[in-house]
Parts: C-alpha cells; structure tokens; sequence
C-alpha cells in the first residue's frame, strides 16, 4: 500500500480560487463591465451636476476628489455581493460546498479561498476604475499602481464581513438589510463624497471604525501622490483588521455548516 | 486488518440521535451495504465516514485514521457519490470534473487522462461540453460517479446511487460497480432496492431508526432468517381464522392491512392451506430479502 498523502494547503485553497476565477470568467464581458462604466456615470453625475456647484475639495477638483475614493468602494461592494448573495446561492441552492468538503478541501481551506477571490476581484475591480478614471487625467502619481492592491485587502475585509451576514441569514433577502443598512452608509461616510473632517465629530469617531474609511484615505494618497505617516496607520488598520474578520468569518460559517 | 472500523459509533443532532452506537468492520475490497427505511441512519453513517459530519460519540477509523485528525488524507482516497446530485450548475461537464479533480491536487496531466478514460467508461464521453441542466437523471448520475473515481479511490461511497433510473441505466452501474470491485475498491452501499443489495453487496446491514438489526451476507440473512417459501393474498372477502391455520400448520403468519403473508419452509404446507381454506388469487413464490427487510423494519410507514 502506498503511502496516503494529501494535497498541501496552498494547493487546496488555489483549487478553491481557480473555481471561481473558472466561474467568474465564463461570462467575462458581462461581469467586467460594470467597473469600467459605473465610475464614469458617477463621475458624469458629479462632472456635470454638483462638480459645478463645489469647486474644489482639499485642494483639487471635487471629481478627482471623488474617483479616486470610488476604486476603494467599488471593491468594497463586489466583494460584499460575492460573499453574500453569492456564497448563499453556492451554499443553499447550488450545494456546491458539499460537493467540495468532500474532497481533501477541508472547511477552512475552502473559505479562506473564498474570501482571497473577493480580495482578488477587489484588485480586478479597482484596477478597472483605475483605468478609467486615468483617462480622464484624474490620477497624479505612479504610486496609483500600488491601489488596486489596498482594493484588494478592502475585498478580503468586505468579503469576509460578507461572509459573516451570511452564517446568519437564513433567507436570501434579508442581504438587503446588511447592503442597504449597512453597507450603503459605509459608502457615505467614508470619505468618498464628504471629507472626515467635514463630518459631524461623531460620525468622524464613527467613521473611523468602518474599514472602507482606511481603504479610501490609503487609496487617494496614492493616487494624488501624498502619502503621509497617517496613511501606514491606514495600512496597519487594515492589517490588523484582517486576520481578526476572517477567523470570526471562518468560525461562523463552520457553525453553520457542520452538523 | 479492516479498512474501515466503528464502534459505538453515535451522531446526535441537538438532542435527536440519528446513528445509535453501531459497530462494524468493512474488509479491504469488499462491498457492504447499509439499508433500512427512510431516516434510518444511513446517509448520517457516510458522512462520518467521508468526514463531513464529526462523530458524537464512539470510534470510527478508514486505514487506521481518525476523521477527526486526518480529514483531508482520508478525503484524499475516498469516492463520494451523494444521495443529491451536487454538480456545480455553473459549469459544463468536462469544467465539473476538472475543478473536482484540481480539489485532490491532480495535475492537468493527470486529469486529462483521468477525465478521458472515466466518461468512456461511462459512457459519457460525448457530453463533455454540455451544461449540466442539459443532462438527464441518468447521465448526471453516471457523472457523479465519473467524479467520484477521478481520484482513483480505495473506498468509494454510493449513497442511493440508482434510485430514480431506469432499468438500463440502473444494470450499467451495476456493471461498472462489479468492474470496480474486482480492481479492489471498498464499496459502502445504501440502496433501497433489495434487487441491488443482493445482487453487489458481499455483507449488509439493516438498520432502523439508528440501529443495526442484523449483519451479514444477504443469501444467508435469507436462509437463516425466513422460511423458504411465502404465499401472498388478500383478505378482503375472506373470513380466514388465522388461530387455527397457525395452530394446525408449521407456518409463520403476517398481516399487513388487507395482505396477508403465510411462510412456510415446505412449499407443500402452503398449498394445503391455500386448498383447505380457499384461498383465491394467491401467489405461491421464495421469499426473498425484501420479505426479511419488511419482516424486521415492519412493513408500515416508520414515519
Ligand atoms: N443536519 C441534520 N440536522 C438534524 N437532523 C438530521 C440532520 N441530518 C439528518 N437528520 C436526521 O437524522 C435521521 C437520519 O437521517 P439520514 O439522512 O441518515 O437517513 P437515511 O437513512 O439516509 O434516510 P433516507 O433513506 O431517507 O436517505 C433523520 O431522522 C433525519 O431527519
Ligand atoms: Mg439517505
């Protein structure tokens, strides 16, 4: 009898990617042209609507203000949609993670896999708006190569925030709650449209606990090329913030489905 | 030394006990069955096995290792055909099985062979590009099967892997099953077709509401357990007192509602009853394993 070996762990997550980058693909066009064309409606919106009423915002022009925040939202939210309605679906319709916890894949390997594809539809998502808005000369630095990749930590914290909703919803519409109630205001009081510091002193405070806020203030300093000590706070926020999100995120969903 | 072993094996979900301290020991390449009426235990049974469900209670080791400490090697030589098809609805036939083969760790060089060798064997091999919602009950089921073998394992797992097929399907698998024992693979089958479990299954269990009511080889289970022979009928219209048939012939006697099953182990006995008390519209037959799995599981609903 030959010995009896496993898979090693980074094989068996990477099989958990390459299904869902297998998946994603099929309909590329269809779900790669979103990030292209919604910043450039935002920034139309902004551009041609309230562009002409506030002029500028911390030194620059409020539509360059505002897109460079959208790369970190538009991660924040593919990676929220992936891992709620998404993981639902695969989980309670589809089946398809009794089909893979019978393998060697064990529950683990196979979400932690899930949460690295929203980090890596974060970079794609964010790479894409990055794209766009370089078209329009909204970007000021070389450093804005280095934003997809803080897209892709703000997927990884989204995707297992996301993660989490899911271990509790019992029904597919109840997401509604977590995006619209939850999600949406993270939008608004990131610092995308409204600069902190404008905020209330309690929504400032408030603000500062919601991940999105670090990924946007990291994200505009690299795109505007002013990068000060309080963006590596940003960065260690994040970094410490992950590890704790996706072990809860873990835990959680083990509960659910193990019986 | 036997490839898979449980004793006092027990699942409880919340305070229900699904799997109720059973034992028993799977010899290498044999094919043990695990049968009984609905809710009996049986898919609970696998999924300890296949390592997706964690033992309450008891011991439970494949090749000497512990589900709860070796998940992913066991996971790695074992084949799981589930009650419910799981295909992954995205995906065409051939991106299933190389997806599924990519979770063992094989590489493109592997799975390819793998892959063509398997849906022939199958006969699949023309369905690789199809969706699977374009496949019939049939053909996701064989494919389930293709799926579970692509890893080349040493135990594989049919949970009901024929029911709801039709009869050709149902004598292909068949087929493909035996070819499989024969190379050595350990096989844990449920089935609800007592034709099924006769015709592949070298010992069996029946089990009832979590407990195993008897083991062994389905031929001898018969012989030892049941007359030889049953006589069928109904009731209706008859005014039979069974006291005195049971009183004045060496005979075992069963009602269930309006049907009447009289066992005897002399076919001769059954026919004097049948002139001696006019019974009509009979049928004198063997009895068979499905008469024993009625006799111990009861032939009313469980539920
Ligand atoms: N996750 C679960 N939570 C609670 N109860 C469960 C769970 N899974 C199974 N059960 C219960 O355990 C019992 C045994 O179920 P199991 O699926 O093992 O039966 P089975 O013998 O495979 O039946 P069938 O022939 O219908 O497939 C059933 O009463 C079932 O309701
Ligand atoms: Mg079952």
């Amino acid at each position: 009898m030959s010995a009896i070996t496993a898979p090693g762990i980074l094989r068996r997550i990477s099989s958990i990617w390459l299904r869902h980058q297998k998946c994603y693909c099929k309909h590329l066009l269809a779900n790669g042209f979103p990030p292209f064309v919604e910043p450039l409606l935002f920034l139309a919106a902004i551009g041609i609507g309230l562009g002409r009423h506030i002029d500028s915002v911390e030194g620059i022009k409020y539509s360059h203000f505002v897109a460079s925040g959208l790369l970190a939202s538009t991660a924040m939210f593919t990676a929220t949609f992936e891992l709620t309605y998404g993981t639902y679906i695969r989980m309670e319709f589809e089946k398809v993670y009794d089909a893979i916890l019978s393998t060697p894949v064990g529950l683990t390997d196979a979400f932690v896999g899930e949460i690295l594809w929203a980090g890596s539809k974060g970079v794609f998502f964010s790479t894409a708006v990055l794209l766009t808005i370089s078209l329009f000369g909204m970007v000021y630095s070389p450093l804005c190569l280095i934003a997809p990749l803080v897209g892709g930590l703000t997927g990884i914290v989204y995707g297992a925030l996301g993660l989490i909703v899911t271990s509790y919803v019992k029904d597919i519409n109840n997401f509604n709650f977590y995006v619209t109630g939850c999600c949406t205001p993270m939008f608004f009081l990131s610092g995308i449209f409204i600069p902190i510091r404008e905020l209330p002193v309690f929504l400032q405070k408030l603000s500062y606990w919601v991940p999105l806020t670090h990924s946007v203030s990291l994200i505009r300093g690299l795109i505007l090329g002013k990068v000060s000590m309080a963006h590596a706070g940003n960065l260690v926020w994040l970094l410490i913030c992950i590890p704790i999100v996706v072990f809860i995120a873990v835990a959680r969903i083990r509960k659910r489905l193990i019986a | 030394m036997a490839v898979i072993a449980a004793y006092n094996l027990t699942k409880q979900f919340k305070n229900f006990t699904a799997v109720d301290s059973i034992n028993f020991e799977i010899d290498d390449s044999e094919c043990f069955g695990f049968l009984g009426p609905n809710g009996a235990g049986k898919t609970t049974t696998m999924k300890m096995v296949y390592c997706i469900s964690p033992r309450t209670l008891g011991s439970l080791t494949i090749y000497g290792m512990d589900p709860q400490t070796d998940a992913s090697k066991i996971k790695s030589i074992i084949g799981v055909v589930p009650q419910d098809d799981n295909l992954d609805p995205e995906l065409t036939v051939e991106e299933n099985l190389i997806v599924y083969a990519r979770f063992f760790g094989l590489s493109r060089k592997q799975y390819r062979a793998r892959i063509d060798e398997l849906t022939s064997f199958m006969e699949l091999e023309k369905k690789l590009k199809s969706r699977i919602k374009e496949l019939s009950g049939g053909m996701k089921r064989r494919l389930v099967l293709v799926r579970a073998l692509l890893n080349n394992p040493r135990i594989l797992i049919l949970d009901e892997p024929t029911t709801g097929l039709d009869p050709q399907v149902r004598h292909l698998i068949w087929e493909k099953l035996r070819e499989l024992k024969t190379s050595g693979v350990t096989m844990l089958l449920t089935t609800h077709y007592m034709e099924e479990a006769s015709q592949l299954c070298d010992r069996l269990v029946i089990m009832d509401q979590g407990k195993i009511l008897l083991m062994g080889n389905p031929h001898d289970l018969v012989e030892q357990h049941i007359p030889k022979h049953v006589v069928e009928f109904s009731l209706n219209g008859s005014c039979l007192n069974m006291g005195t048939i049971r009183e004045k012939y060496d005979c075992m006697i069963e009602t269930y509602g309006s049907r009447c099953y009289i066992y005897s182990n002399s076919d001769s006995v059954l026919a004097n009853i049948c002139k001696n008390a006019k019974i009509q519209h009979k049928i004198i037959r063997n009895a068979t394993f499905e008469d024993l799995f009625l006799k111990l599981t009861g032939r009313g609903l469980n539920e």
